[in-house]
Formats: C-alpha cells, structure tokens, sequence
C-alpha cells in the first residue's frame, strides 16, 4: 500500500491550509545541472528546453561533452530525451514554449523558429526594425511573443503564423534596460491585449498598444516581475529581497514578505506561482513556498532545481526528483484531513468499514443520509485529483458504495473520471512523461492532449486514447502519415523509388480505410511528402484527395499548373482562381501565360472571364494583350471604346474609337458595329468642326448625335442641325421631336408654329399640345388641338381648360356620353356653365 | 386584414443573422485596440445600416467615420480602419491614402476589414502598390441580412451582372457559404431543388461546403436535417430573364421602380417622413426639418425605412398599385370613425380605453399620411405618356398582340426621349418573348438607340446580345455564331399560364392568381416555385376557375389545402426540360445514421421552405410569394437572394452606368 495520501501534506497557516509536495517521478542524476543551464519549461506537465549558460564557467576534465556551438536540449519531465538539436544562427536570446508545446527560439538578429518534438521548425523574421537594433530579450506567451530590441522598443508578434509584427507603445522613461520585465498574456487581460511589466528606476511601466503608464510605486526596482497564472496578481521582488505581492492593477497591496528571513545562500534564482495564491522562491538548493498571508514553507533539495508554474501548483524539477507542489484540493481535503467529519469522509470510513466488514459502516451511511449524494461526488472528485493508483481506485470505490444506496443517481460523472484516469495514469507513465494534473487536463482538453501525443511520434496511444474517448481519429492519422513518410526512405533504384512510394501510398490509404479516417486530408500529407522531396508520392496521395481547393496550392507549387487552374475553377472559389492566376501570371512569361488560359478551351473560360475582369481594373496593357493574341477582335474594339469614354484629349478619343472601329471591321460578322464606329468617329469629327465654328460658344464634343442637334437647335443653329440630320440620317420623326422640344423649351412658339407648318407632322399633333402642357403653355397648346386626331380633341381641349372648345367638339361629334364626363369633372363653375349650355341646347 | 397579418408572421428568426453579423463586426473593431477612425465603402453603408447603428460603432471605439473616397485622408486616430468590399478600386485609394500618410510623422495602424473575406486579390494589388506591409487584414463576414421578416439579402447589387456580363462567379461561392451558415443555423435543408445552369453550380458549390464543413467538427446542425424547414429552391435569374424587364405594378414594387428603394430604404422629402414624430424607424433627431422654410435648393431627402414595423405598409405593399388608394379609403375611414369613437366615450373605463389606443391610433395616423405622400408622388408618373405606353407594350408583348407593331411603338419610344432603362428593358422584353428580332429592325433599333444616347454605349448592347445573357438577339440567328437555345416564352405561356387575359379590374381586388400583381402576367419564377409546392394550382387547369372562387370566401379558412411535401420536379418535367438551363434535386442526407424519420412530417406540422434568387429578385416577386404562402396551410417561404433589383437597375449594371451611390447623409 502506497504512503497514505496526508503523508506529503504540510501544514499552513495554522492548520487551515495544507500544501501537498507530490513526488511525479524518481529522476536521480538525470538531468544536466540546472545551475549551469538556462532553462524554459512548459506548463501542463509538458518538457523542459535547456541549454548551456554561457555566462556560468565551467570545468575542463568534466565527463560532460563540451561542444562550443549552442546546443538545447528538451528533456521530458521525467527526464527523458525528447530533442536535441544545436543552433547554428545568432546568439540566443530567449527561448519558450507556444501554448501547443512548440519551441519558440529567438536570436538576437531578430529571427525566432518554432520547433515541434521533432525538431522541424519554421523561422520568422521581427522585421527590420528588429534586425537593425537588434533583440535584447524577449518574453514568450500561449499564443504570441513580445520582444525588446536593443532601440528599448517593445514589438508584438501576435500567433505563431509568422504574423506582421506592431509596436507597441513607447514606454517613456525608459533609457536603458529594464531591470526586470514581465508580460501578462492577453487572454487574461480586460482589455484583451498584451500587457508589458517594465521594472524601472524605483517604479514599474505598463505599457500596451496604446499607451505607457508609470504605475507610481516606490519600492522598486525589482529583480523579478511574476504575474500569476490568472493573471490578476503580480509578485514582485526587490533588489533588497522583500517580496510584495499586488494586484495586477497596482490598487491593492496583498502581502509583504522579506526574503532575507530565509537562511539561504546565494540569491533568489526563480519566483513562481504555485496556482493562484501561493508563491515559490528557489534558491540553489532551497525552496520556500509563500502563502498568500506570508506563511512559510521550507523543502529542501540536493541541488539547483528548476520550477514551472502551473495553474493548480508548480513543478520543480530537482536532481533526484521531478515534484509537484500544490495547495490540498478541497475534496480530497475534506476526506482525508485529520478529525475531518465532513460526509464525503464519512462516506470513506463508512466503505472502509465495509471491506472490514464492520457493521459500523451501515450506521455511518444513515448518518450521511441527506448529505450523501454530494459525498459520492466528492468521492469522485478527490479520486481524480489523487495521484496514485491504489487511492483513485479506493476513492472510486467507496463513491460506487456510497452510490448504491441512492436511488437516482446519474452515473455519468463517476463514469467519465473513470476514463479520464485510466488515460491520465497512461500518459503520466515515465517513458510517456506527461505529468498532467486532472485539472489541467480539463483545462487542456482531451484533443490537446492527443496532439502532444504525436507531437511525441507516439501514434499508438495517441490512437487508443482517441478511439477510447470517442473522438474521430483523423488528426493521429494525420500525423502518423507524414512521420511515414519522413521515415520511409526512397529506395535507391529507379524501379524500387517507384515501388517505394507505391507501397508508402497504399500503406497510408489503407490504414486510413481501415480506421476510418476519411476526413483526413490527403492533400496536406501529399504537401508533407512534397516538402521531403517524393513528388512521385505527393502526386499518388493528391489523387485521394477529394477537395478541389486543397489541391491547388500544392499543384502549384508543383508547378503543375494546368491542373492546379483547372482544380481551382472546379472548386468554385474565385479567390482561389486569382490566387492561381497571379502566381502564374508572375511565374510564367505572358505568351505562355496567355496560351495556357487559351489552351484551356471550355474548362479554363471561367479564369479568362475572372483574368479579364481583373485586368479591366489593374492591367489594362495586359487585357490589350490578351486578347490580341487570342485575335479577339470584339473585346479588343469593346476596349478601346471603353477607353475612349474616359479620354479628355478629342484627339487620343478619335483615335480610340478609329481603332475599335478597325477591329470590328476585322470581323466580318461585326459590319453593323463597324458601321456604327464609323459613325461615331465622323461624329466626333463634326462635333469639333461645330463647336470651332461657334468659336467654341457651344459644347457639342462628346454628346450624342439627337443630343447634338438639340444643341445646336437651342443654340440657333438650326442649319447645322438640318447638317446633322441628313448627315446622320436621322428618322423624320425623331428629328421633330426634338425639335420640337427644343422650340417649346425656348419657347419659341413662332418658330414652332413655322415648324409645324413647315410640312405635315411625321409624328401627328397631340405631341405639340402635350409638350405645349408639359410646359404649361395651355393658351398656346390650344391651337395645335384642332390639328389632332378628332376623337382625341374634346380631352385635349379639356386639358388645355378651353372647356368651351371641349363642349362644342363634342357636339359636333354628338357624343353625348363624353359630354357628361366633362361636366363632371369640370371644376370651373363658369366653365360648368358654358357646358351645362351646350348640354341644354343640345336637345 | 388582421388575419393576414398573422400569416406574414416570422416563419424563422431571421433577427439571428442580424445579431451573428453585428457580433462579427463588433469583434473585428475589438481587435484593434483604441480609439480609431472609421473609413466606410459607401455601397456598404446601406447594408450595414440594417444591421447595425452609428451609436454601436461608437461604442466600441469609433471615433469617426469617412466615405472611401479617392483623396487624402486626415485621420485624428492612430488606429485606421478601413470596411470596404475586396474591389480593386477601393484597394488603390486605399493604398494611395496610405503611401500619403508616409511623409507624415505620426505612425498610422492600418487595419483592411474585408467583406465577406479577405482575397488574395487585394493582397496582390496591395503588394504592387508595395503597402501590404503596413495593412492588418481582417475578413468581416457579412453574410445574409434581413431585410423583413421573412427576407434575407446578400446585399449584393452588383450579382447579376457579374455572373451574366462579366463571367466572375464570386458571388455563387459567396452564396454558397451564406447558405451554409444558413443551414449552421436551423439544420440541413433535406432537399435541394433547382434550375439553371448557374442554380446548379450552386447547389454543388454548397454540397462541396457541406462536405468540407463536415470533415472539420460541424456544429450538430450540419449533420440533421432541419426539421422545420423542407427544401431549398435555387432559382437563377436566367431561368425567368422576362420578369425583372417588365415594370413592376405592386404598391412596393412600383415604389422601387419610380422612387428607388436602396436597403430597404427610400429617399423621401422630409416633411413626408417626419412630421413631429416618435418614428422609431428613423432614428436621426435633427428636428431643423420642422420649419418648411423653402431652402435654397430642393426640399431636403430623408431616409425612410420600409419594413413590416410600419403595419400599414406591411398590408399595402403587396398590392396591385390599382387597388391600393381605394385600401387607403377605406383605412381613412375607418381611422375616423375610431377617433370618432373614441370622442364619446363617457365612462372611465372607456376613456381608459381611448387612451391606451391614442398612441396606436396616432402612430397609424402618421403613417398614414405618409403613404398618401408616397402615392401622391407616384400617380403623376404613373399618368405620364411614356410610362403607360412602356406598360401597354410590355401586356401586348406578353400576349403576343401584333408583335412588329410594338417594335414601332418601341422606336416611337426613342424618338421621344424615353429613359435608356425603359427603352432597353422593352428591347429585351420584344427579344426575348418573341425569341428573337429580325435582324435588319433589330441593326435599326439598335441604331436608333446608339444615335440617341451615345454610341459609347454599344458595348452594353455587345454584353446584352452575348451568348451567356442572350438578351437581345436576332433572329433567325446569323450560321457563324454559336447561339444559345432560345428562351420558349410563348410555350410557357400556355403551359405555366402565365398570362391571364381575363384580370380586369374586378379580379384586382380579389387577388385570384398570382398574375395580378403584375394585372395579368404571373411572373415565370414564382410559377416554378408553384410547380413545387403547389402543384394543384396548375395541374388542374380546366376546373380552375370555379374551385378557385371557391378558394376565394372571405371566411376561406376551411377552403385552403394543406401544403404538400415537395417532391421535386416530377409532373412538370416537360415544361423544366424546355427551359434552357440544367435542373437540380439533391437529396441532402443526414450525416449520422439513417434519421430518416426526423425528417418533416407532413400533416398538422409547418414547414418553411426557401426559395433562394441568384442573380436577386424583385419586390413583386416577392409578394407573389406571400400570395402563394396564404394559399394553403402548412407552409411559408424565407426569399433568399443576393440582392434586390428592378429592371433599370439591371441595366444599369450592365451598361456601367455609374449612378451616384450614398449621398453624403447616407443612413449610417
């Protein structure tokens, strides 16, 4: 039976809070000493980097290699060797951990990689600002990076996708080096943004996006800044060894506590949180936990240690042990404090009672009665935060007792532990190493924890655990097919490289059938078996893929172009057409760019719509290209007169619309549109020579050829309009209508009625009067009506108000009906009685 | 009228794309942090107005707001935050403000907000113009708005044009995506019915998102069927090419087509839109309007929002324009004879009474006033010469009355100066219903309308008689070009009824069939959707009349048919197959298991089908699809389109017509 769980305990404040020291793995001598190495840890139970401190001296004659070149190191937290990989760039500045356990490393050049478990990487650059004044250090979060550059500036670097870094506000007053800094991540920020902790002088800067603000404390400086893992509480400690705690919006002082207390030698190395209301101070062989009204805790270790917070306790990797210290959780408090009586404890002794087959037990359930399905879920509770084996399952045991006298009960959550154990115990298995607390595996969710598993190569479990826990197995098998095909080497043969990917290829589809995993896409593992150099391969497993866009970007980089235009149209996603056709048209020269699309024929029209639509508006010179050398003569026409109509120069118009003239009239099914070019350039032409006439009185350039002779009408030269319509051969009745618009607008109603006689109206009378109206010349409509269509008049004179004339044409019609109608809507009483009249004389 | 009321009821909470759009801009602004300056494409304004309000962007760090407007831009923020459409020509002024603010000291933050996705389009060009360096991209996905309660709009005017004219498809991927999160939202559509070759493209865009969306953990939604809504019917605007050219006569739809409704919104005089008012819909206070002091220019324009809130315009606007005075008379009346009420009441409940319905009475009274505003200004054009002659041609092109008449009248048209719209619709109408225009009248129209409005313009009349519009065409076809098949309209006319000669005046009223919004012609598009969902209406054809009075008392309750389920195309193959274009019916089945029976029930259960327009549809399309929905119990329609549009809009688009957008005042 393993030491009783109270064994680790130790007493805080009084008794009232109880801090447990839990020994994770035996690792004695396993790890490089922690004095010499500069060293980064990852939370929720995951490695540690390490490299050599280059600042420390080191003895000759040491059995350790010395290597002059930067190696680093990561090391599982049960010490074993995850990576080792030496870095050849520029010196290190800072390295640290993504929240989905990637090495980020930072030189001071400027550049960072992110590394995975396997030691590939990706590098970006801060930009060059940062490569000029170089990066001084940098401070590393979940989700993104701040760097301070040797200028003091602060750059943000938001993701891990190499995203544009910003500036962050410049913290005046800040004229050299922090003494200490710190960044709060933004995810525990209100106003979701980075903030930077900047110890100077005897106060501290925060600064963020937005501005810098001098927080105005005078204890300062400090020699380490520490925000808890919430966020909401900073530990700060100065250079005279006192440790103040406060609220991270510097309102609140929470506690005070002098370092100097504690015999110890050398200074304080490290100052993390243990969860949220405790703090750890490491000195070389020494570790003083300090709780949130300043009580002490002492542990004793046989050497420099390492500690990395997490968010229920701290790890601290010593030379003998890998430990986690955190504070009791309350369930497994209640249950095993000594005197405790509190129902889930009963509950226990009650199940205890009952492997002894002692009829206490029956008594001790009756007495939790009322209380006894919240101890079940206390049981339950404190078994998952239990770290051994031997008391998850008692624990479990006496909820499942506890639970059998209750009659509704829902099950799930005693299930669910259950799971969740049996997976923590396997991941936490030292050749496993992942040390993960129950809470921070609800915290990391199920789905992170398998990816660190084959971030680990680890496929198997990483398989059995998803499949255990119902999850879809796409994002293991994923994994495994790249690690495949990283680890199957082409055979050396022509023949064999052949069979090689033929083999790799059936291996991965089949497993994939076999499992189930038709989700996973086949066109990133292709991209995998590309970047290594197998294209025979990449081209096999593009072939599964069944999503038209997730091809496109690795057909083109296999320049496999043709295919790549075609897959990207199938898929209907434009954007991903443009995509293609840019890279290329850079790629390619113009003439084979222009042949691929023509070539295309029917599949291919959509991208020559989509590059025609694009060059409209960016690369005109390109379309006239374009469609030159695709001899199309219609767009090329439809071109030039698009142009034309932006053109302010008269000549370079002429001109523009002489060529799209030409170009119809290279097609021989384009007469009419030739025709009509034709005619507008002799229009233009004409237009200029008018308005050089008129001494450039009146503009004509541009307008159409019935707006043309509208202007010359109003402008009095009705002789060139007269020109323009036989010119133009303009139909008779269009011809009077305009100007016969054009006279009533002037109201020249001599010239109108000259016109009007000038020879019988193509276009009748009833014009004359309803424009006459329009206008409101009624008196002068009136004499056009008599000239109208007989069954009209009556109206028109009754518009006109000549209700007199109305009445009498309907007389001579005899249409008495009409007659009625009038009177009716006749308003006018003197009018009314001039019709009444008519009506009475009627008879 | 209350009952019909009851029946326009919100089939789905359309509001939940209001909310899911304004949370997504909300979040784009939190992104960046502080104080920051606006810079909005004014096209969007309209849109963004529908779902969002000024007080918003102020709330969340907006300090002020510009129109992305070619020139220098002068910015009191450090933070700039540019909303536009991924447009090349927004991209330039934008980059060109940007290499402007260079030479100047203090340091800018760009951010490119882009509707609905950032493109690699506008990376590309911002990389030429060597400013892709200083710009955070950020995708605003703005996807369906509504715009009523049972209208969703992509807002995208510009649709038709870019699918038919230019070729870019842009927008059936971005309505495939909209459609996708319209089935995030309420659950798969079980079945996919269409026509069109480009309704088709569609529906296989969007079953290629929902496989994708799929393979990356979708929300349940996506894996069940829906069990409220039906199907889904794709329309293309292809498929029906007469109806958008044909002037609309409802009371909405003809207040689009003489006014102009943009957004959902209407520029009216301002005395028309606030009178001392408590109008909750138009939200800006400036009371200087009060005093008609006649200002130096024309009376000043205010938007007016039309929407079901205004309860009078929710029961006028599907109206034939002919019946919608007399409704108006009858409102009046009624109105008086309740203030008239109201003065005698004596005992105090009574008066407790008459004070709780003064505010509802007042509120009715204003709107009221409004519409007979509304009307007032539209009878006049309504009486104007050009209007009833474009109206006659289009009934006697519809009725095939002497065809080569009505292309004199149309040159009749010309020679008197009728808008470029109209002539060109009625071109277009003349082509399509005949199938074709001999080809010397047709060089002769075209002529005419080239020496009458510029000949710049024959590059609009190329797009329109292209193959992939066929909007003009003659005929018989010249042997070189490889013409499309032609549009059978006098086919449908006699299989589909579509024009319905006895609707006089009488039957208006009444609202017998479906044609008489447009007094006789029953819109090609809305018959499809009969052919779906109620077939009955068009199978039995010769006992129709009676049954129909039948359908027709005024207690009808009983009389009205249960909807039946949709059973794709079957019973109307023929008529499907003779309209060019392929059809579509998908299946789409559920991911997990076989929850067949999850599925709608037909029987008591409701069902809501949507009826998706690509290319947009117009106003009295949409209230022939209320007129369909009050035929039978059990089902209602959610119209979906990419925006919505009259004929002259159309045109417009086409001929590149740039008329202004977004005055200064423009609603946000």
């Amino acid at each position: 039976m393993p030491d009783h769980p109270t064994a680790s305990w130790q007493a805080m404040q009084d008794g009232n809070v109880f801090y447990r020291r839990q020994q994770l793995y035996s690792v004695p001598g396993k790890f490089p000493e922690f004095g010499d190495h500069i060293s980064a840890g990852c939370r929720y139970g995951g490695p540690i980097a390490m490299t050599r401190d280059t600042t420390k001296l080191i003895a000759l004659g040491r059995p350790t290699p010395t290597v002059s070149r930067a190696q680093i190191q990561v090391w599982s937290p049960s010490a074993v060797g995850l990576l080792l990989f030496s870095w050849d760039q520029g010196k290190i500045v800072r390295f640290g951990w993504t929240g989905d356990e990637r090495l980020v490393v930072i030189n001071e050049e400027g550049t960072y990689r992110i590394y995975d478990l396997q030691g590939d990487y990706q590098q970006y650059s801060l930009g060059s600002e940062a490569s000029e004044s170089g990066v001084i250090d940098a401070r590393i979060h979940d989700t993104g990076l701040v760097a301070l550059t040797g200028g003091l500036s602060l750059l943000e670097v938001k993701g891990w996708e190499g995203a544009r870094t910003m500036t962050l506000a410049s913290a005046a007053g800040l004229n050299q080096p922090p003494h200490s800094w710190a960044i709060i991540p933004p995810d525990l920020n209100i106003s979701r943004h980075v903030q930077v902790l900047l110890s100077v002088d005897s106060t501290i800067l925060l600064v963020d996006t937005l501005e810098c603000l001098d927080q105005r404390i005078s204890q300062g400086p400090f020699t380490h800044i520490s925000p808890s893992p919430n966020g909401k509480t900073l530990a700060l400690l100065t250079f005279t060894g006192t440790l103040l705690v406060i609220s991270s919006d510097f309102q609140r002082h929470i506690t005070e506590f002098d370092t100097s207390s504690i015999q110890a030698d050398g200074t304080v190395r490290q100052v993390e949180w243990c969860g949220n209301d405790a703090i750890l101070l490491t000195w070389d062989d020494l570790v003083v936990l300090v709780g949130p009204f300043a009580d002490t805790l002492q542990y004793i270790y046989g050497g420099p240690v390492f500690a990395v917070s997490e968010p229920d306790g701290v790890r601290i990797m010593g030379p003998d042990t890998c430990d986690l210290i955190q504070k009791v959780p309350a369930s497994v408090l209640s249950i095993f404090r000594p005197g405790s009586t509190s129902p889930a404890s009963i509950l226990y002794d009650a199940w205890q009672s009952f492997t002894d087959r002692s009829p206490k037990a029956d008594d001790a359930i009756r007495s939790i009665r009322p209380d006894l399905a919240s101890a079940v879920d206390q049981c339950i509770d404190a078994a998952g935060r239990e770290w051994e084996p031997y008391w998850q399952r008692s624990l479990l045991n006496a909820a499942k007792f506890g639970r059998g006298f209750l009659d509704l009960y829902n099950p799930n959550d005693f299930v669910n532990m259950g799971r969740t154990l049996k997976v923590l115990n396997a991941v936490r298995f030292y050749e496993i190493g992942v040390p993960m607390t129950y809470d921070q595996y609800q915290y990391a969710s199920p789905s992170s924890l398998v990816s660190r598993l084959t971030a680990r190569n680890m496929h198997l479990l990483a398989l059995r655990i998803s499949s255990y826990l119902g999850m879809k197995p796409h994002a293991v098998l994923r994994h495994w097919a790249s690690a495949k095909i990283l680890k199957s080497k082409p055979t050396a043969t022509l023949d064999g490289e052949l069979n090689g990917d033929e083999e790799v290829c059936r291996a991965i589809v089949d497993k994939f059938k076999e499992l189930g995993g038709s989700d996973v896409s086949y066109a990133e593992i292709a991209k995998r078996a590309w970047e290594v150099g197998r294209t025979g391969l990449a081209t096999k497993l593009l072939d599964y893929e069944p999503n038209a866009s997730d091809q496109v970007p690795l057909l083109l980089s296999m320049k496999e172009d043709r295919l790549a235009l075609e897959k990207a149209v199938d898929s209907g996603d434009t954007d991903l057409v443009y995509t293609v056709l840019l890279q290329l048209h850079r790629r390619l020269a113009l003439g084979d760019f222009f042949r691929l699309l023509e070539d295309g024929g029917e599949k291919l029209v959509p991208a020559s719509r989509l590059l025609q639509v694009y060059a409209r508006e960016q690369n005109r010179s390109m379309l006239r290209d374009f469609y030159y050398s695709d001899d199309r003569r219609v767009e090329s026409a439809v071109l030039a007169l698009d142009e034309s109509t932006t053109m302010m120069d008269p000549a370079a118009k002429l001109t523009s619309v002489k060529s799209a003239q030409k170009f119809f009239s290279e097609d021989k099914d384009r007469g009419f549109e030739a025709k009509m070019m034709d005619e507008y350039g002799r229009l233009l032409a004409l237009q200029q020579q008018l308005e050089k006439d008129a001494d450039g009185r009146v503009v004509l350039y541009g307008l159409s050829v019935t707006e043309t002779i509208r202007a010359c009408l109003t402008n009095g030269l009705s002789k060139k309009a007269d020109k323009v319509k036989s010119d133009f051969k303009v139909p008779d009745k269009r011809f009077w209508h305009v100007k016969l618009n054009a006279l009533v607008e002037q109201q020249d109603f001599d010239g109108l009625d000259a016109f009007a006689k000038s020879k019988r109206s193509p276009i009748g009378y009833e014009p004359f009067v309803r424009r006459l109206l329009e206008h409101k010349h009624s008196k002068e409509a009136i004499a056009y009506v008599a000239r109208c269509d007989s069954p009209k008049r009556a109206d028109l004179y009754a518009e006109c108000g000549d209700w007199r004339a109305a009445g009498k044409e309907c007389k001579e019609r005899g249409d008495r009906g009409k007659l009625d109608e009038l009177r009716q809507r006749c308003k006018d009483s003197l009018a009314l009685r001039d019709l009444d009249q008519i009506a009475s004389s009627w008879k | 009228m209350n009952s019909l009321e009851g029946e326009t009821e919100a089939a789905l909470d359309t509001s939940l794309f209001k909310e899911i759009a304004r949370k997504s801009l909300v979040d784009a602004l939190n992104a960046v942090n502080g104080a920051k300056t606006l810079v909005l494409d004014a096209t969007l304004a309209g849109p963004l107005g529908l779902v969002t309000e000024v007080a918003l962007l102020k709330h969340h760090g907006v300090d002020k707001m510009f129109w992305l407007e070619a020139g220098p831009l002068a910015a009191t923020t450090s933070n700039i935050v540019y909303l536009c459409r991924p447009l090349i020509k927004y991209v330039k002024i934008i980059a060109d403000q940007i290499k402007r603010h260079a030479q100047q000291s203090p340091r800018h933050t760009y951010t490119l907000l882009l509707v609905p996705r950032v493109s690699a389009l506008v990376k590309s060009v911002l990389e030429e113009e060597g400013v892709l360096g200083d710009v955070t991209l950020i995708p605003y996905n703005l996807q369906f708005i509504p715009v009523d309660e049972d209208v969703v709009s992509l807002e995208h005017d510009a649709a038709f044009k870019e699918i038919w004219a230019d070729g870019d498809e842009t927008v059936i991927f971005d309505s495939a995506q909209a459609l996708l999160t319209f089935q995030k939202l309420y659950g798969l559509f079980p079945r996919v019915v269409g026509k069109g070759d480009k309704a088709a493209r569609l529906a296989t865009l969007l079953s290629n998102a929902l496989h994708q969306a799929r393979s990356d953990s979708p929300p349940d939604t996506l894996l069940d069927r829906s069990d409220k809504i039906d199907a889904l019917i794709i329309l293309d605007r292809q498929v029906d090419p007469i109806t958008p050219l044909l002037t609309q006569l409802t009371y909405q739809g003809l207040i689009d087509e003489l006014i102009g409704i943009k957004n959902s919104h209407v520029d009216l005089p301002a005395s028309l839109v606030s009178p001392p008012t408590n109008d909750q819909t138009t939200s800006p206070s400036t009371s200087t309007t009060q005093t008609p002091q006649p200002s130096m220019r024309k009376e000043a324009k205010k938007k007016y929002h039309l929407s079901s809130t205004d309860h009078l315009f929710a029961e006028l606007r599907d109206r034939n324009f002919s019946t919608v005075l007399k409704r108006m008379n009858k409102i009046a009346r009624r109105l008086d004879e309740e203030v008239k009420a109201s003065r005698q009441a004596r005992s105090i409940p009574q008066l407790k009474d008459v004070v709780g319905r003064l505010g509802s009475l007042q509120a009715e009274r204003q709107s009221l006033v409004l519409h007979i505003g509304l009307a007032e200004m539209l009878v006049p054009i309504t009486n104007t010469e050009h209007f009833s002659k474009a109206l006659e041609i289009q009934q006697n092109l519809l009725a095939s009355y002497r065809t080569s008449d009505q292309l004199v009248a149309i040159e009749d048209l010309i020679a008197q100066g009728a808008d470029f719209e109209t002539v060109l619709r009625l071109v277009c109408l003349a082509s399509v219903t005949t199938g074709g225009i001999k080809p010397k009248t047709l060089d002769g129209l075209k002529r005419e309308i080239l020496q009458n409005y510029g000949y710049h313009l024959l590059p609009s009349l190329l797009a329109l008689s292209s193959p992939s519009l066929s909007a003009i065409v003659p005929n018989p076809a010249p042997v070189s070009a490889a013409q499309p098949v032609k549009y059978p309209f006098v086919a449908l006319r006699d299989t589909l009824r579509l024009w319905i000669d006895d609707s006089g005046e009488s039957h208006d009223e009444a609202e017998t069939d479906l044609s008489y919004v447009y007094s006789g012609y029953a819109p090609i598009s809305i018959r499809l959707v009969q052919c779906l969902t109620q077939r009955d209406a068009l199978l039995k054809r010769s006992s129709e009349k009676g049954k129909a009075a039948e359908a027709m008392q005024p207690d009808g309750e009983p009389d009205k048919l249960q909807a039946h389920p949709i059973v794709g195309w079957k019973g109307f193959e023929d008529v499907i197959a003779s309209i060019p274009g392929e059809a579509v019916d998908i299946i789409q089945a559920p991911a997990r298991g076989s929850q067949l029976s999850n599925s709608v029930r037909f029987g008591e259960k409701e069902s809501i089908t949507v009826v998706f327009f690509l290319g947009g549809c117009t106003y009295t399309e949409i209230a022939a699809l209320r007129w369909v929905a009050r035929q039978n119990k059990g089902r209602k329609f959610i119209i979906a389109t990419t925006s919505i549009i009259r004929g002259s809009s159309l045109i417009d688009e086409i001929a590149g017509v740039n008329k202004s957008i977004g005055s200064k005042d423009a609603g946000i």
